[in-house]
């Protein structure tokens, strides 16, 4: 089919850029999907074509991915978040306007074909819930008023200016925040390679390819005692040297910029404002362990940030800081962004190198795991953002200096995104075990209108949910897990004494079955159950067994399932089940008080 | 493997030792322990998906998939606790809550996999209150319809597709709960047709157009037999009810295809009760046939042949037989045709120069025969010629099998862009009729050929002499005297060679094994082979002719210039397409033919015997590997008679009238009996062929003066057939001539 000059050129561009032709196919489709609102079947048969691929290879990838769409959207296409963070902060009052506004439903067009709309799961904007995207725009901290008015333009034909910077990501520095890779927000310009330089830029990758060997590095990021900042807390340093070093194939480095834990909006203003540091981390973490090549994988939703990130890395190669013979080091590296398309699974990180290969995002059998068969089949390390972004301090400043920020086995600073019933929602950056208590009530503000603190989700929507009484703990991965939750992905989400616990687990589980990939049965199978089993009893139709079966069948999944996506489904359950039980009982006996029940229980 | 040190896990307190690297599912299956599994299939990729298959392992916090866990020394596995029991069942309550339970009208009822798997680790009853999830039923094509609700997506469908066949048709469309299986073609499948993703299929989600709701698995019978199109040999289980075959599958894995089928193989079946049918023998009356009855034909044959013999002589009469008749017919055949008559004037189309190989090899055919399990076990192949995927399915399969499993080398020297290519380590492409040329360049470094063609085949060389097993498969391309070098190519590479000959139909080897050839005996003993000739004699009496007779085309001419008299026909068409003085009768006196349908040369034969199928008889055949398997008879179509019953019958009729010696062989079995003995090769161990596996045969040839040995040109051709055809029976193959796939086909 004929293309645009444009659309041809960005094809001839990504076809060439990975080392394998097919990991072009969702970047593919993204953009041929901006230029034309969806992708036609001549356009799957092009794709294919250009790809060497059968038709029904991108067409399965296509089916895949949220954001991904066979028929056209409307111009401005409204992507309503209603997930916990936004629903706490009236997400749902927001959609609601947005219904009644456009005068259409969920995936609906408008006549004019101007506007669409769409209820979607988190998009990272916790901390300014509730949020919307229009296209790749932001909109935050929405009122119905707002939201008028941003449609408003919209159908005059101005695109209002979306949010320049992740709200709450500036906001006056507490005094117990200690900003180590946060430090540089707010000032001017800070993603650009100028500014970067004038505040430490690159002194640590200078340090690392001149004064240090791949093992030191390695050492000393062993003795930072970093921990993965996705969520699963794994000892950074450990991870990179599990790369076999004797391997003769090529090593890759992957920055997991997927972030769409509910809960979590901190990689995105690393990325917004200083992508620099993540790109110094990458090259540095690359050095350690002998990589030539890194993937930036940016979650589909942050186009804006993708663009940023890959400004930064056309800046990173003018200066010298990427390509061939860096620093005269001798040292190689190259970086690639890469967008994702909607899809949660593609956290999980061999699911997200299957999709950075162009495929489905199915999790992949482990052992073995990527450091050992990765991207292609070779070595490759996957790191979060935060995680990487970390590095170049660490190496700045020493291992044992960086891990005293925090404590021991959980070495300095992270990121926390707060959201919900707070008052005052952001990003801080805190140092490790800190009390979780003294940081809801001092540092972020308390429960706002004198409402009493109910539940605690400490690190994203996967984790268990901790109630009021079970958050006088220090904040660090030991300490949270022995309190029977996570410390996750640092998006913490409060939620005041009007939550209705049911409606909460109702939301939860719409989000896992929305995002569960369909490969194993029980969390294909029983995130769907629990969705239409938890609606129907927060609808008022619940009977008194479905309580215990609800628990049961978050057992029977537990522990189960191919990936952890079904026990980041089960366990919050599981806790809601045990802990909110009575609120359960409650809604039974149609004694429901809570605000977001209401009128569902007298629809009855 | 007698220097691997086996490992010992304890399942369920008992030690099993396995070789290393073995799945813990397969130890288990090992001492009969059964660990249930959807996802998991033997020789496709490992999936972990359907989670039936958790189990416990000591020191491992978390139930293990044993369809991924490698069994290793001291693992201590249980399958049978509560929590192992309280996961299967949890696994089948979650797989039921989409799943439509509309098993009494579902195909699959009665033997599905989820239906077993319920019964015998299922919860009594069901807790889901939910709405299903509804999707209608889609056709895909006429045989392939997909009903998504039953889906359990184990993915099987679209792994067999893609790992197995190559052709990568389905897909996964959606995600999580709403996922399903996606056709390559929007709404519609186009792809060979195979029907492995019905077959593999555990529920009912995948039905055959052919099959669906007509009929319940436990109102059938079940006749495993030999698949009678192609010439590999496949095993295919017949489902029949009431005397009518319903579907043709291979469930039970057994035979040397295991459970591939092709379209052929699985619906190719249909012809059997086509309306066309030949359900009378016939008799020309004037310029028309009558229907007769079986005494008169029988008599009117008998008589006839018996007044050409006496005014004509000998070698006034030829004889052509079948690609497609069982080992025991054509050996019935040239014993009439010998014995009984005198004459070698007996042939048949030959597809494959079966008489070359074996001739080249010699003595060491024994050893040097390639069977269709050493293919998929070689790890370098070398294909000439043919286009397996096409003509030769099961070997196309083995060779993708050997790539996928043991990383084998395929190495092509082909006129065209077969699709096997694509997995070729190395095509070398030829123009039409260059395969002898090149043979002699790789045998002997002689002869013109374009430098980059020289540089390719040096290349291939240099990388099959690398190798410690060769398997050389070549098809028509290759007869007679490049057979001969292409086995002296082969005797100088350092590895293993063997070798196989690629022919068209199910019985094309047979026949050539049977001696319906003009100078060759059963078991290929050249005819001037006295010793050979007075074995034969002994067991048929009378004097075997010493001098070759004429080969089918060579009868087609000689009718055409009336030097032969009569020409006796057995499920064969050569008047349509041998010969090269032009078709038809010609100047023939009696034509006499054994057909199923009304083909061009029934329709102008004298007396026509309606012959039954092979689906309609007891035999062997033997495959183009030169493995043995028995027929067993599945249908009863009205009216036909197997052509070993009309030889019989002919032969009394004729020993009443003074010619030869009527066949006192009661059964097919008997005949084959005497082939195991008479025949250099065929003494095959019975128990083998009686529990329905496939034997393989022996036959060579000392080299006794008649090598090197050479055909002349066009004796050996392929009729070319594609997987939607299958000569004459194809075109009375319904449902396969009705795919728009067998339309796009030349």
């Amino acid at each position: 089919m004929e293309l645009s000059t444009q659309l041809a050129a960005r094809f001839e561009k990504l076809q060439t850029a990975y080392p394998f032709k097919r990991s072009a196919l969702i970047p593919m489709l993204m953009y041929a999907q901006d230029e034309y609102g969806s992708v036609s079947d001549e356009m799957i048969a092009e794709i294919a074509r250009r790809l060497d691929l059968n038709n029904v290879q991108v067409e399965e990838t296509l089916a895949y991915y949220s954001m991904l769409h066979r028929k056209p959207m409307g111009k401005f296409h409204v992507q309503v978040c209603t997930n916990v963070a936004c629903m706490l902060r009236g997400g749902n009052d927001i959609l609601e306007r947005a219904k009644k506004r456009l005068e259409i439903g969920h995936k609906e067009v408008t006549e004019d074909g101007v506007f669409s709309l769409e209820e979607v799961e988190c998009i990272g904007a916790c901390t300014g819930a509730p949020a919307m995207q229009v296209n790749y725009d932001f909109y935050e901290n929405l009122t119905a008023l707002k939201f008028d008015r941003i449609i408003k333009e919209l159908d005059g034909g101005r695109v209002p200016p979306p949010e320049p910077v992740t709200a709450g990501a500036l906001h006056a520095r507490e005094p117990g925040e200690t900003p180590l890779i946060s430090r540089r927000w707010g000032i001017k310009d800070s993603r650009k390679i100028d500014v970067y330089l004038e505040h430490d830029g690159y002194k640590a990758l200078e340090k690392a390819l001149k004064e240090m060997t791949p093992e030191s590095i390695i050492d000393e990021v062993k003795k930072s005692s970093l921990r993965g900042r996705g969520g699963a807390g794994f000892p950074t340093g450990m991870k990179w040297s599990f790369v076999p070093k004797d391997s003769p194939k090529p090593k890759y480095l992957i920055c997991n910029a997927d972030e769409s834990e509910p809960g979590t909006c901190k990689d995105r203003p690393l990325m917004e404002m200083d992508p620099h540091q993540l790109i110094e981390g990458m090259i540095i973490a690359g050095r350690s362990f002998g990589a030539h090549r890194g993937f930036i994988y940016v979650r589909g939703e942050y186009r804006y940030v993708l663009d940023i990130v890959e400004a930064a890395v056309v800046e990173a190669y003018a200066h010298g800081y990427l390509g061939k013979d860096i620093l005269g080091s001798g040292f190689d590296f190259d970086i690639l962004t890469h967008t994702g398309a909607g899809a949660y699974e593609c956290g999980e990180e061999s699911a997200l190198m299957e999709s950075l290969e162009g495929k489905r995002g199915y999790p992949r059998i482990k052992p073995p795991f990527p450091a050992v068969v990765g991207l292609y089949g070779c070595p490759t390390i996957i790191n979060n953002v935060e995680t990487l972004s970390s590095v170049p301090a660490i190496i700045l400043e020493g291992g044992e200096n960086y891990a005293k920020r925090g404590t021991p086995k959980n070495g300095g600073t992270r990121l926390l995104c707060v959201a919900g019933h707070i008052a005052k929602p952001g990003i801080y950056e805190i140092p490790l075990g800190m009390n979780m208590k003294k940081f809801i009530y001092e540092m972020a503000g308390g429960i706002p209108g004198g409402k009493k603190l109910k539940a605690v989700i400490p690190g994203g929507s996967s984790c268990p949910i901790l109630s009021a009484e079970e958050i006088d703990i220090a904040m660090d991965y030991d300490s949270v897990a022995k309190a029977g939750s996570m410390l996750g992905s640092g998006g913490m989400v409060v939620m005041d004494e009007t939550t209705c616990m049911v409606d909460m687990a109702r939301r939860i589980m719409h989000f896992y079955a929305h995002e569960s990939c369909g490969w194993c049965i029980p969390c294909r199978e029983g995130t769907s159950w629990l969705k239409k089993m938890l609606d129907r009893f927060h609808a008022g139709y619940g009977r008194n067994e479905d309580i215990d079966i609800v628990g049961e069948l978050a057992k029977n999944m537990l522990g189960r399932t191919f990936c952890p996506l079904g026990d980041a489904a089960a366990l919050p359950t599981i806790s809601i089940v045990q802990k909110w039980r009575n609120e359960f009982e409650d809604h039974l006996n149609g004694k429901c008080a809570y605000k977001s029940a209401e009128a569902l229980v007298g629809s009855r | 493997m007698a220097d691997t040190k086996l490992v010992t896990l304890k399942i369920n307190d008992r030690d099993v030792q396995v070789p290393p690297g073995t799945l813990v599912i397969e130890a288990t299956r090992r001492i009969g322990t059964e660990v249930p599994s959807f996802c998991y299939y033997p020789g496709l990729s490992l999936q972990a998906a359907c989670r039936m298959c958790l189990v416990e392992v000591e020191k491992m916090p978390k139930l293990q998939t044993a369809c991924t866990l490698v069994a290793t020394e001291g693992m201590v596995v249980r399958t049978n606790t509560d929590q192992v029991r309280g996961a299967r069942k949890a696994m089948l309550e979650f797989l039921l809550t989409n799943h439509p339970l509309d098993c009494p009208v579902c195909d699959k009822g009665g033997e599905c996999e989820l239906q077993d798997m319920v019964f015998r680790y299922g919860a009594d009853t069901s807790r889901f209150v939910e709405e299903k999830i509804h999707r209608p039923e889609e056709k895909w094509s006429e045989l392939v319809y997909y009903d998504a609700p039953r889906c359990i997506l184990c993915f099987r469908c679209v792994r067999v597709c893609d790992e197995g066949m190559d052709v990568k048709a389905l897909g996964v469309g959606m995600r999580g709960a709403n996922s399903i299986i996606i056709p390559n073609r929007e709404d519609h499948l186009e792809c060979e047709e195979c029907g492995m993703c019905i077959d593999i299929c555990p529920v009912g989600a995948l039905t055959s157009g052919t099959y669906r709701y007509k009929t319940r698995p436990w109102e059938m019978t079940y006749v495993s037999t030999v698949c009678t199109h192609c010439s590999n040999g496949c095993k295919t289980t017949l489902s029949v009810r009431n005397h009518e075959i319903m579907r043709a599958n291979n469930r039970d894995l057994s035979g040397i295809n295991e459970d591939f089928l092709c379209i052929k193989g699985r619906f190719g079946f249909d012809f059997t009760k086509h309306p066309d049918r030949i359900r009378q023998p016939m008799v020309r009356k004037g310029d028309k046939l009558y229907p007769v009855s079986w005494e008169e034909a029988a008599q009117t044959a008998a008589t006839r042949l018996k007044q050409v013999y006496d005014a004509g002589g000998k070698d006034s009469i030829g004889f052509i037989g079948s690609n497609r008749t069982s080992n025991e017919e054509d050996y019935l055949f040239q014993r009439l045709a010998r014995a009984t008559f005198g004459t070698n004037n007996i042939d048949h189309h030959r597809t494959a120069d079966y008489t070359g190989l074996v001739t080249a090899l010699g003595d060491n055919a024994v050893d040097s025969l390639l069977t269709m399990k050493q293919l998929a076990e070689a790890k370098a192949v070398l294909l000439v010629g043919n286009d397996p995927t096409e003509q030769n399915p099961l070997a196309a399969w083995q060779i993708r099998k050997g790539i996928r499993h043991i990383g084998a080398k395929l190495f092509i020297l082909n006129a065209r862009d077969i699709k096997l290519k694509r997995k070729a380590t190395q095509f070398v492409k030829l123009v039409t009729g260059q395969e002898p040329a090149a043979i002699r360049f790789m045998a002997h470094e002689e002869g013109q050929l374009p430098s980059n063609l020289v540089e390719q085949l040096v290349q291939v060389k240099a990388a099959l002499d690398a190798e410690p097993e060769v398997a050389i498969v070549f098809g028509a391309e290759v007869a007679g005297a490049a057979i001969a070098q292409l086995v002296a190519f082969g005797s100088k590479l350092h590895g293993k060679v063997r070798y196989m000959a690629l022919g068209d139909y199910a019985n094309s080897r047979g026949a050539a094994d049977m001696g319906l050839l003009p100078d060759r005996l059963p078991g290929y003993a050249h005819i001037d082979d006295s010793a050979a000739r007075e074995g034969f004699e002994r067991l048929w009496g009378g004097v075997l002719p010493s001098k070759a007779g004429m080969t089918a085309p060579a009868m087609v001419d000689a009718a055409q210039n009336g030097k032969l008299k009569a020409l006796y026909v057995m499920g064969a068409n050569p008047l349509s397409h041998f010969g090269t003085l032009g078709f038809g009768r010609g100047k023939l006196d009696l034509l006499i033919v054994h057909e199923m349908f009304l083909t061009d040369t029934a329709k102008i034969a004298d007396i026509v015997f309606p012959a039954a199928s092979a689906y309609e008889k007891e035999g062997s055949v033997t495959n183009t590997s030169g493995e043995i398997q028995l027929l067993h008879k599945a249908a009863e179509v009205m009216g036909p008679r197997t052509d070993f019953d009309l030889l019989r019958i002919l032969s009394h009729q004729l020993e009443r009238l003074g010619l030869g010696k009527a066949f006192h062989y009661k059964t097919p079995a008997a005949v084959f009996e005497e082939i195991r003995k008479a025949v250099p090769g065929y003494d095959v161990q019975a128990a083998g062929l009686l529990t329905g596996g496939a034997e393989s045969t022996q036959v060579h040839v000392a080299k006794n003066g008649h090598a090197p040995y050479d055909v002349p040109v066009g004796l050996i051709r392929s009729a070319q057939d594609t997987l939607f055809t299958s000569g004459t029976l194809g075109r009375f193959c319904t449902m396969m001539e009705s795919l728009p796939e067998a339309e796009a086909k030349p």
